[in-house]
């Protein structure tokens, strides 16, 4: 199955795909809010992590209009480091019906990439807000980027993203207000007792990628059990269950909104 | 952004690229804008790439249509440089448009190279926009 139709397929559809074991290829997500670097950064570390014997593949999101259902993938562009080296191959997509990030059918899309034999697979989720990690039941290593300026960041996130998060990197390490972000970040690690490295990184100059790359690796290295079968299985099952609960829900129609709770929840339920 | 959605473009993929060396790509954004508003998943390259490298990020993307801004003059041979390219990858009936400064007299040479639209600057967007569609559907 192409991409675009694993992409692309209804839940029916899904539903009939082959089971897709996880691959050979660690995957590694990279998250953090819009502007982050998150592009920038993955270019500059695809191209430090790939070889002849490890090709790469991204798979970029960015968000769907929730208007007009369109989208502006504006991701490639920024991976400026990577275009054009035949061992990338990049794909954007649209978050299209997904609310965690990532886009529907994202451990579909994984499935087929496994049969490519990439040596590792990126993911870059939506510029993430504070409720949506769902990349973390798919990655192997959880990257989160921050940048300065955005101190009430790291306050809003310390329940959500930030317990899920293997690898912290502070971007633009250049600009004023990185080292006190590093240090309120460090603050908070220590007091959620989250033991994680923190990774002071440039994307536009490469500084500090290459201290990135290792902490993956050693991150790799130690963890290569998490991303087990189970674990995208169960997050399969629960998107494909999400997106048909929202088929339902638009098909209730107008005048039975006005049914109790209880009566309401028991119909969906039996039609789901 | 006013271009109203067209039904047609939902769910469309479309990568809109710049070769040649001219660097303005604000008609092209309008564009990627205006599509994205239509409802189609759109994807921006960005400024001087070569037909190459437009071809293979076209494949890769698998995208339904393939819209190249040219202002730089060489549009004729651009867009056959593209379509070489394109068919080295098994995609030489891929869905081309071509925007820009395009005088009349050149129309008919990129529409025998295959392209399936040529849109000029002064076009209402509206209109550029519902060709696409139409083309697509
Ligand atoms: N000063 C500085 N700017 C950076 C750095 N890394 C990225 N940028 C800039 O930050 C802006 C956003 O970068 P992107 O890589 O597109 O960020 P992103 O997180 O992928 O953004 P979304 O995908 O829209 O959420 C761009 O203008 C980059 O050039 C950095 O290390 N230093
Ligand atoms: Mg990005």
């Amino acid at each position: 199955m192409a991409i675009s139709r694993a992409a692309a397929s209804s839940v029916a559809e899904a539903l009939t795909a082959p089971n897709t074991a996880p691959g050979a290829a660690p995957v590694i997500g990279v998250t953090g809010a819009p502007g982050a670097g998150k592009s920038t950064l993955i270019g500059r570390l695809v191209a430090r992590r790939v070889r002849d014997d490890r090709t790469m593949a991204v798979l970029a999101i960015d968000p769907s209009s929730p208007r007009s259902g369109g989208s502006l993938l504006g991701d490639r562009i920024r991976m400026e480091a990577i275009s054009g080296d035949p061992r990338v191959y990049i794909r954007s997509l649209p978050s299209a019906g997904a609310h965690d990030g990532l886009t529907d059918n994202i451990a579909e899309v994984l499935g087929v990439l496994d049969a490519f034999g990439f040596g590792e697979v990126l993911i870059e989720t939506v510029g993430v807000g504070q409720a949506e990690y769902g990349v973390r039941a798919l990655a192997a290593a959880e990257v989160l980027v921050l940048m300065p300026g955005a101190g009430d960041y790291v306050q809003a996130m310390k329940a959500g993203i930030i317990e899920t998060a293997d690898i912290f990197v502070v971007n633009k390490a250049e600009l004023p207000g990185a080292e006190r972000l590093e240090a309120e970040l460090l603050a908070v690690l220590e007091r959620r007792e989250v033991k994680a490295p923190v990774i002071r990184v440039s994307a536009v100059s490469d500084e500090g990628v290459a201290a990135l790359s290792e902490a993956i690796d050693a991150f790799l290295q130690e963890s290569r059990e998490r991303e087990t079968q189970a674990a995208r299985q169960r997050f399969r099952l629960q998107s494909l269950v999400q997106r048909r609960l929202r088929e339902v829900l638009d098909q209730v129609a107008c005048e039975q909104w006005r049914l109790p709770l209880a009566d309401l929840y028991c119909s969906v339920l039996k039609r789901l | 952004m006013s271009a109203t959605a067209q039904p047609g473009l939902r769910g469309k993929r479309i990568l809109l690229a710049k070769p040649g060396l001219d660097g303005h790509d604000v008609g092209a954004k309008v564009i990627a804008l205006a599509l994205r508003d239509a409802g189609a998943d759109v994807i921006y390259t960005g400024l001087r790439k070569s037909p190459a490298y437009i071809a293979q990020a076209a494949v890769d993307e698998d995208v339904d249509a393939l819209g190249l801004s040219i202002l730089s003059g060489s549009h004729v041979e651009l867009v056959a440089q593209t379509f070489d390219e394109l068919a080295a990858r098994g995609a030489g009936d891929m869905a081309v448009f071509v925007g820009g400064t395009i005088p009349a007299a050149d129309r008919e040479a990129l529409e025998a190279l295959g392209v399936k639209g040529v849109f000029n600057s002064d076009m209402r967007l509206a209109d550029v926009v519902a060709q696409v569609a139409r083309a697509l559907a």
